[in-house]
C-alpha cells in the first residue's frame, strides 16, 4: 500500500511542502486538510474583505493544484489530537493515520486581556478567511459604522484599509507612539499614519484600551481608553500579535515551547512528525514558511536538506501608494552605530551601520532595486571599503556582481 | 532552459537592450523605439545597465534563477517557476503588489510599477521564436540567449 503523507494546514508552509513532496514521490498518498474551504493567502484577506477579491481569488494555487498534484483534499477538517503511539490525527469524526506527518497549523490570534474582549460575541481577528467572513458578515448584519481595532501591526492596517474599502470609520489603538511601530520610525510612521487619516481613520498612539462596554446580546459597544475616554463601536478586532496554533497538540506529547521544538531539518521530538511554518514560531513571514514547508518535504521524502536561511526581520508594505522595505532593526539603539537618514520629494531612507555591517534598513518611497539590502543585513557583508567611495545608499548589487558558469548572479565578496 | 547569457566585458553601455524591452512590452500601440513616449510612466525597462565606475557596466538581467527568490516569497501564486521553460513566470492579475519579491530576490531585479499596482520583470518576451527583443538589439553580443543546463 502505498506510504501515507498528512499535511495539516495549507497555508504557505504547507502548499510549498505538498507541492515539493508530489515532485520527489509520485506515488505516496499525499492528504492536506484544513480548517478553511480554500487555500487561501492570508496576505491578501484585507482584498476579500473590502470586495476586491473573491474567495477563489485569494487562492496562490492554480485551481487545479489538488487534482494536477493527485492530493486529497479536506477542506473544513479540523484536527483535534495527535497520537504519536498510533501514528495519527484525531479529527472531528475519526482518527487519520500516518507514515509522515507535516504539522503547518500556522498561527491564531491573541485576544488581549481587557474586561470582556474575550467573552463577548462581537470580537474577531482577521488571520483565516474564516475571520474575514465573520467580519463581512458583521459588517452587513450590523450595517456597521464604526470599528475599534487593536494594534496597527500590518494586520492592522490590513484590516483597517479593507473596512474602509467599504465606508465604515475605524479607530485603531496602538500601544506603541507610531503606527506600524515594528517596521517604522517616526518619519516613516507619520507618512503612512496621514494618508491612513486622510482616508478617514483615527488612530490612538501609545493609548491602551482599559475597560469595555458590552449590551444584554454581549456585545461590546463601546471600548473604554487608558485615557478614560470612550469610544463606540459595532465591533472589536484584535491585531495585537499571534502564537503557534499549538493549543490542539497540547496532550500528544511532542516537545513545545513557544511553538513546536523543530531541529534544522524541521523535525519534531516524534519520529516522522515534521513541522513548518508559523507553528515552530522560528518566524512570521510568508517566504520563510514556504522555506521551511520545503525543507521539511525533502527530509520527509528522504532527502537531506537543511533549513538555513533563517533571517526574518523583513518585511515590505504597501499602503495607498506609498510603498515602503524594512530589514533589521530600524529602531534599535547600537552603541558606536552611526545611522544614516536621507530624504527626497519622494523618498525616505534610514540605515544603521555598526563597524562597517549594516544592522537595518528602510526605504520608503521607491523600492525598486533594494534586494540587496536584504542579502547584505543577513550575511553581515563588510561595506566599509564602499562606504568610503559613497554614499551608503548608493550601495547596488553592482558593487559585488558576480556569475557562476550557469550565468547565474553570485555575490563576489 | 534558456537563460540570458551575460559577458560583462563587452557591454558598451549603449542600453539598446533597455530599449527594446521598453519597445518589446509598450501597450500604446505605437511601434518603432523612435516613437516611445518617454513621458509615459510605463515605459520603463525590465532589465537595466549599470555604470560599475571604473569605466566598464554591468547588464542587470533577470536570471530566471534556479531557486528563485522571488517565486519563493510570492504570496499570491503570481510567481512561478515554468517546470517546462524553466523561466520564472509572472501573473499580474494574480499579483497583490505586496512586493516580498522585490525584497527577497538577491539581486534587485524585480521592481514596482509607477503606479505601485504590479511588478515589471522579465519574461523572456513571451518565449516568442525569435528570442528576447534585449538580446537581438545589442550590437555587441554582450548578452545572448543560450541553453544552459
Amino acid at each position: 500500500m502505498a506510504e501515507i503523507y498528512v499535511i495539516v494546514g495549507a497555508g504557505a508552509a504547507g502548499i510549498a511542502a505538498a507541492e515539493r513532496i508530489r515532485l520527489y514521490k509520485k506515488d505516496v498518498t499525499i492528504i492536506m486538510m484544513s480548517i478553511d474551504e480554500y487555500s487561501h493567502s492570508r496576505c491578501m484577506l484585507h482584498k476579500y474583505l473590502g470586495g476586491e477579491r473573491t474567495a477563489e481569488e485569494l487562492s496562490f494555487v492554480e485551481p487545479d493544484f489538488f487534482e494536477k498534484n493527485n492530493i486529497f483534499w479536506g477542506k473544513e477538517q479540523k484536527a483535534l489530537g495527535l497520537d504519536i503511539q498510533n501514528r495519527q490525527i484525531r479529527m472531528e469524526n475519526g482518527y487519520q493515520p500516518y507514515d509522515k506527518l507535516l504539522i503547518a497549523t500556522g498561527s491564531v490570534f491573541g485576544i488581549p486581556p481587557i474586561n470582556n474582549f474575550r467573552t463577548a460575541s462581537n470580537v474577531y481577528g482577521f488571520r483565516d478567511l474564516s475571520d474575514a467572513r465573520k467580519i463581512d458578515a458583521a459588517v452587513k448584519a450590523k450595517n456597521a459604522k464604526h470599528v475599534f481595532i487593536v494594534g496597527s501591526g500590518l494586520v492592522g492596517l490590513d484590516v483597517a484599509v479593507g473596512l474602509m474599502e467599504r465606508g465604515v470609520k475605524v479607530t485603531i489603538a496602538e500601544m506603541a507612539p507610531r503606527v506600524m511601530p515594528l517596521q517604522t520610525d517616526d518619519t516613516a510612521a507619520k507618512a503612512y499614519q496621514e494618508r491612513f487619516e486622510a482616508e478617514g481613520a483615527r488612530f490612538l498612539l501609545g493609548i491602551g484600551a482599559s475597560d469595555s462596554i458590552v449590551n444584554d446580546q454581549n456585545e461590546i459597544t463601546g471600548v473604554v481608553l487608558s485615557t478614560g475616554e470612550t469610544i463606540e463601536c459595532d465591533f472589536v478586532i484584535c491585531a495585537a500579535g499571534v502564537r503557534p496554533n499549538i493549543e490542539w497538540l497540547k496532550d500528544s506529547g511532542l516537545a513545545m515551547e513557544r511553538g513546536i521544538t523543530v531541529d534544522g531539518y524541521m523535525r519534531t521530538s516524534a519520529p516522522d512528525v515534521y513541522a513548518a511554518g508559523d507553528v515552530t514560531g522560528l518566524s512570521g513571514v510568508w517566504p520563510n514558511a514556504m522555506d521551511m514547508g520545503r525543507v521539511a518535504a525533502a527530509n520527509m521524502c528522504g532527502v537531506e536538506a537543511e533549513y538555513t536561511d533563517r533571517y526574518c526581520m523583513k518585511n515590505t508594505s504597501n499602503f495607498y501608494g506609498l510603498q515602503m522595505l524594512t530589514i533589521g532593526d530600524i529602531n534599535a539603539q547600537i552603541e558606536g552605530a552611526d545611522i544614516y537618514v536621507k530624504e527626497s520629494r519622494n523618498c525616505y531612507k534610514k540605515a544603521i551601520v555598526k563597524d562597517g555591517v549594516l544592522k537595518a534598513i528602510l526605504i520608503q518611497g521607491d523600492i525598486s532595486h533594494t534586494g540587496h539590502w536584504q542579502y547584505l543585513i543577513k550575511n553581515s557583508v563588510d561595506v566599509s571599503e564602499l562606504l568610503k567611495q559613497k554614499d551608503v545608499f548608493d550601495i547596488t548589487y553592482g558593487d559585488f556582481y558576480g556569475m557562476d558558469d550557469l550565468a547565474e548572479y553570485q555575490y563576489a565578496l | 532552459m534558456k537563460r540570458i547569457v551575460i559577458d560583462p566585458s563587452k557591454c558598451d553601455g549603449c542600453k539598446n537592450c533597455e530599449l527594446a524591452c521598453m519597445e518589446s512590452h509598450r501597450t500604446d500601440g505605437g511601434t518603432g523605439v523612435e516613437t516611445l513616449n518617454f513621458n509615459l510612466p510605463e515605459t520603463q525597462a525590465r532589465n537595466e545597465i549599470v555604470n560599475d565606475g571604473k569605466g566598464g557596466y554591468l547588464p542587470m538581467f533577470c536570471r530566471h534563477c534556479s531557486v528563485p527568490g522571488c517565486a519563493n516569497s510570492c504570496m499570491s501564486g503570481a510567481l512561478k517557476k515554468d517546470t517546462e521553460t524553466g523561466h520564472v513566470t509572472y501573473d499580474e492579475k494574480r499579483c497583490g503588489a505586496c512586493f516580498m519579491c522585490v525584497m527577497n530576490c538577491p539581486y534587485g531585479i524585480p521592481k514596482p510599477d509607477a503606479a505601485g499596482t504590479k511588478i515589471l520583470k522579465c519574461d523572456f518576451c513571451n518565449e516568442r521564436p525569435e528570442g528576447p527583443a534585449c538580446v537581438l538589439a545589442c550590437p555587441k553580443q554582450a548578452i545572448r540567449a543560450e541553453e544552459v543546463q
